[in-house]
């Protein structure tokens, strides 16, 4: 019995090594590194099926330069550190990819980041928000907002227009949550404003009762949660059930579609920022990949996909425009110049994606305005873009 | 395909020392601890906050520091809860690797909460510079410690002290019947085992260059645990044994190249599939003695 | 005060009827049946499943009824073929290899869901209307009062059951010396296939009724079982009562500690492991678990 095991075992990695081992036609890979498995299964999962409509809708226009077509490798890393370095590790030397959109969490990046940078491949990363992330290296973008420009402009916005003074903070002790947290509350104060009381849970918690009956103790004008929909439906619920009226700030988190499933009537009301509907061009090129998403994965795409559907476009626009100035050797080959790609990125100016205009700063964060919104009735209706210049509050009009 | 193979290798090496441990303390002294990944969160993250602080450090005193740590913590998680028996002592112990995690998430002040500490740099040994970026003397520099600390082991075996142990597994009471300190060895083995873990740790945060508490979570620990029943225990060789297979076949997608054609999923469920049937037909562990069967 | 009382009674509850699962198998199989969390997990996913399905067609109140039915009927059925496939050729193998085995089922059934069911969390709708109840200071909401009324029935059900049937007597025949009774007649395959079924029945239960305030995800199996499994083993492995006390205990405790103590709720968490670690310092088994001398 333990010998058939065995050969079938034996055969069945000969197969399979096989299969591997099949001569593959030239293409150019696209990396995508995120959990696909585990408790955040379903961020990876939302965000690299966004990357794949992108590279789908590339190659029905024949790929790079009408010849070269596109194929998006994505890997699971659990949202684990070590899977990540793994992860990249096999994109980066078995999949030779071109670029990376990824990856998920501000760990898993900060971890990627410098093997990235030192093969020469650009990543950007469509959700980790952590300060430091751009940092690491010349190859290292990301077209999400940091922590710190998201929550600069809102606590503004807050304090200036929605007119509130005495805040409550109520986050999650997780790098994204805690990160928002401690900038808003930095720009909030500075700018006259009082934090009054600040709690946090953990992620995954269910029961926030107490930390809630503390912070309605103070007697705040309104609760700023930053977090994920899983945590802010119970928050919401858990308030209503405890009969606080107050009103609620999230951050862009929120702007996943499930917390109408999750949380319901509860999440009408809400103001969070987000990256903004900007123009009516990206209005119809944002509500047209909605659309095919929705059609194609039977679920609505977060903003974070929206995100990765740029960073993907953006890439292979890059791609595309090295190639064009490539010889027709490397064409052939598909030998892409990385600092040329890189150089492409960074200088990239107001590209009108899905998930607004985007630019990249000379620190390789990406310039956005900042949009503010507010749930209503399964709808997140825009209320305001905004940007912070020479310290004011500006709003964009179009 | 040499690199990912090279990183595959760094990644064994330091599961290596993991189980290395875990041997020692379950496998050698017959002790069910499960918090291999409580010790290796302390190496790793007293290696964090030297090299970020105190950087440059020579190497020795880097090594010297993270083993104090690690066996200050297996003492401190090993007196109180080595009375307990069996499957409570695995509660207990995984007990305490989850409130090191906790304090990890929430003493901001030291451990920066849950934004971890980055910036971990590369060290020095004499002229050698051990970074994350050259793989092969990372390779050497991780398997260095597992050649060094498989010798000790060995000699520790066949000392005084591993007789001891093994008297203790066999029958703790005939054993301080004939006069042994069983506390103080059990004690010791544990905190022996929590230094190896502890040395694990620092080569991850080493080559990772970051630490952020949830890479420490109980299953972790487990999956080291695991490694060792699956090599078989008691066997410092078959521990390494089991913690190949492990690291293998949960690679196996990724080096053979079908990640990208299967769900990841049914990358897991594989790996499931092959750690149910191989506990069938080897529930004594690929290299294990087969037991003779117990009258209960 | 009486409300945290109340809050922590309701959470406690849950983990009491989780940890019954754990505690039965523990009973008569003296090992830790890891998958347990996955087996309740998969059963909540059916309820959910066939509820929506139902609930269109029928008055939604009979419409839960027949999904708890069918959740109960289907995790039972998952763990009578686990047993059957993965736990009984171990019976007699080292008490490890049982361990390794659940865990690789674990794996394999949450990453089924995860596959089959998708990786978005679904919402199970309250199939009644749950406004709080005012009575003076003390808020209930319709929800609590389920909980409360569901597993305390349950649980005095079990507690009659086991001490009054004759399979309940032979399940306490089985779990004291296995040998002896089947030397004495017990069938002692369908015994401990029934206690499989009995703990996942009430697994399943458990898991409905915590996924109606919060979501059904593959992973939610895992989550609940730690806690749970903790309580089972505050009270007392493989003693019912025990499971129930601890339960209760570990809940109101949790509550208390945050919400009276003036812990910082970052350290919620810590409350459990710490409260665990005492109590086995205090009694080396659990509350009311046999502290029996090992045979010497």
């Amino acid at each position: 019995m333990i010998r058939k095991l065995t050969y079938s075992f034996f055969c069945i990695f000969l197969v399979l090594l096989l299969v591997s081992c099949k001569k593959q036609e030239v293409t150019l890979n696209i990396g995508f590194s995120g959990p696909m498995t585990g408790d955040s299964a379903n961020y990876g999962k939302l965000m690299s099926q966004a990357v794949q409509i992108a590279i789908d809708e590339r190659n029905e226009l024949g790929g790079i330069g009408g010849q070269i077509k596109l194929r998006m490798i994505a890997e699971d890393d659990e949202g684990k550190v070590d899977k990540a370095n793994l992860a990249i590790e096999k994109l980066i030397n078995v999949d030779h990819i071109v670029g990376l959109v990824g990856a998920v969490f501000s760990s898993c990046s900060l971890a990627i980041a410098p093997k990235c940078e030192q093969a020469q491949v650009v990543m950007i990363s469509p959700s980790s928000t952590h300060k430091l992330l751009t940092s690491l290296g010349k190859y290292i973008f990301r077209n999400v907002l940091s922590d710190e420009s998201q929550a600069k402009v809102f606590a503004k916005y807050v304090k200036e227009k929605l007119g509130y003074s005495k805040i409550a903070i109520l986050n999650l002790k997780n790098d994204y949550s805690q990160g928002l947290a401690d900038d808003f509350k930095t720009q909030f104060e500075s700018d006259g404003g009082k934090i009054i009381a600040m709690e946090s849970g953990l992620q995954g918690d269910k029961d926030f009762k107490t930390q809630l009956t503390k912070l309605w103790a103070k007697q705040p004008e309104a609760i700023f949660i930053p977090g994920y929909v899983n945590e802010m439906a119970q928050i919401l619920q858990q308030a209503k059930d405890m009969g606080i009226k107050t009103h609620w700030l999230a951050a862009d988190g929120f702007s996943n579609p499930e917390i109408f499933d999750l949380a319901g009537d509860l999440a009408n009301g809400v103001i969070f920022s987000n990256s903004p509907d900007e123009s009516s061009l990206g209005n119809a090129k944002k509500k047209e990949f909605e659309a095919k998403y929705l059609k194609r994965f039977k679920q609505k795409p977060d903003s974070f996909s929206l995100n990765s559907y740029d960073a993907a476009n953006i890439l292979m626009d890059a791609m595309q425009f090295v190639y064009n100035e490539a010889s027709p050797d490397d064409q052939r080959s598909a030998n892409l110049n990385p600092a040329k790609i890189r150089n492409y990125v960074a200088d990239l100016e107001d590209y009108q994606g899905v998930s607004g205009k985007i630019t990249f700063l000379s620190n390789r964060d990406v310039l956005k305005n900042v949009g503010i919104f507010q749930a209503d009735h399964k709808e997140f209706v825009q209320q305001g873009i905004y940007l912070i210049k020479d310290g004011q509050l500006l709003e964009v009009v179009e | 395909m040499i690199s990912l193979v090279l990183l595959i290798g760094i990644y064994f090496g330091i599961y290596a020392l993991l189980a290395l441990g875990q041997n020692l303390i379950t496998g050698m002294t017959g002790l069910l601890s499960l918090c291999q990944a409580a010790f290796m969160a302390i190496g790793a993250y007293t290696t964090a906050i030297i090299l970020t602080s105190h950087h440059p450090l020579p190497l020795a005193e880097l090594i010297v520091i993270v083993v104090f740590m690690g066996s200050l913590f297996g003492a401190m998680i090993g007196l109180p809860t080595l009375r307990l028996k069996g499957d409570y002592l695995a509660i207990a112990s995984l007990g305490f690797g989850e409130i090191v995690k906790n304090v990890l998430l929430n003493a901001d002040k030291f451990t920066g909460g849950p934004m971890g500490i980055t910036h971990i740099p590369s060290v020095q040994l004499g002229r050698i510079l051990i970074s994350p970026y050259d793989k092969s003397v990372y390779l050497i520099f991780v398997w260095g410690f597992v050649g060094v600390i498989l010798w000790g082991l060995f000699r520790l075996q066949r000392s005084r002290f591993g007789r001891a142990l093994e008297a203790i597994r066999e029958d703790e009471v005939a054993a301080s019947s004939l006069g042994l300190n069983t506390t103080l060895y059990k004690v010791v083995a544990f905190m022996i085992g929590a230094a190896i873990s502890a040395l694990a740790g620092m080569l991850w945060a080493i080559y990772n260059g970051s630490v952020i508490p949830q890479s420490f979570d109980f299953m972790l620990s487990i999956m080291v645990l695991c490694m060792v029943v699956l090599g078989g225990l008691g066997n410092y060789f078959a521990a390494l044994v089991g913690t190949m297979v492990i690291v293998i076949i949960s690679e196996l997608p990724r080096l053979l190249g079908f990640s990208v054609l299967i769900p990841a999923q049914l990358d897991q469920i594989l790996f499931g599939l092959i750690l149910v049937i191989l506990m069938i037909y080897r529930p004594e562990g690929l290299l294990g003695r087969p037991v003779s069967k117990r009258n209960s | 005060m009486l409300q945290h009382l109340l809050n922590g009674f309701t959470v406690g509850s849950i983990y009491a009827l989780v940890a019954l699962g754990y505690t039965l198998v523990y009973g008569v199989l003296k090992f830790i049946n890891f998958a347990h969390g996955d087996v309740l997990m998969i059963g909540t996913y059916i309820a959910l499943i066939v509820f929506n399905f139902l609930r269109t067609f029928i008055e939604p109140s009979i419409a839960f009824i027949i999904a708890i039915l069918a959740g109960i009927a289907s995790s039972a059925l998952l763990a009578v073929l686990i047993e059957r496939v993965a736990y009984r050729p171990l019976r007699h193998a080292p008490r490890l290899a049982p361990l390794l085995s659940a865990i690789g089922l674990s794996v394999i059934l949450s990453n089924t869901a995860s596959l089959i069911f998708g990786t978005k969390s679904q919402r199970f709708e309250m199939p009644f209307n749950n406004t709080p109840i005012h009575w003076g200071n003390l808020v209930v909401t319709p929800y609590q009062g389920l909980i409360l009324l569901t597993s305390l029935t349950m649980m005095v059900l079990l507690h009659f059951f086991i001490k009054m049937t004759r399979t309940g007597k032979a399940m306490r025949a089985v779990s004291e010396k296995p040998m002896v009774a089947q030397l004495m007649g017990i069938d002692t395959d369908r015994i401990i296939r029934f206690t499989f079924i009995l703990g996942s029945a009430l697994g399943a239960v458990a898991g409905i009724l915590v996924s109606l305030d919060y979501k059904v995800y593959p992973t939610l199996g895992s989550l609940i079982g730690l806690k749970a499994f903790i309580a089972a083993v505050i009270g007392g492995i493989g003693n019912i009562s025990g499971a129930m006390l601890g339960g209760i205990l570990l809940g109101v405790l949790e509550t208390y500690g945050v919400a009276v103590l003036g812990i910082p709720v970052g350290y919620k968490d810590s409350v459990a492991f710490v409260l665990l670690i005492i109590i086995l310092l205090w009694r080396p088994s659990g509350i009311l678990g046999s502290n029996k001398r090992e045979k010497i």
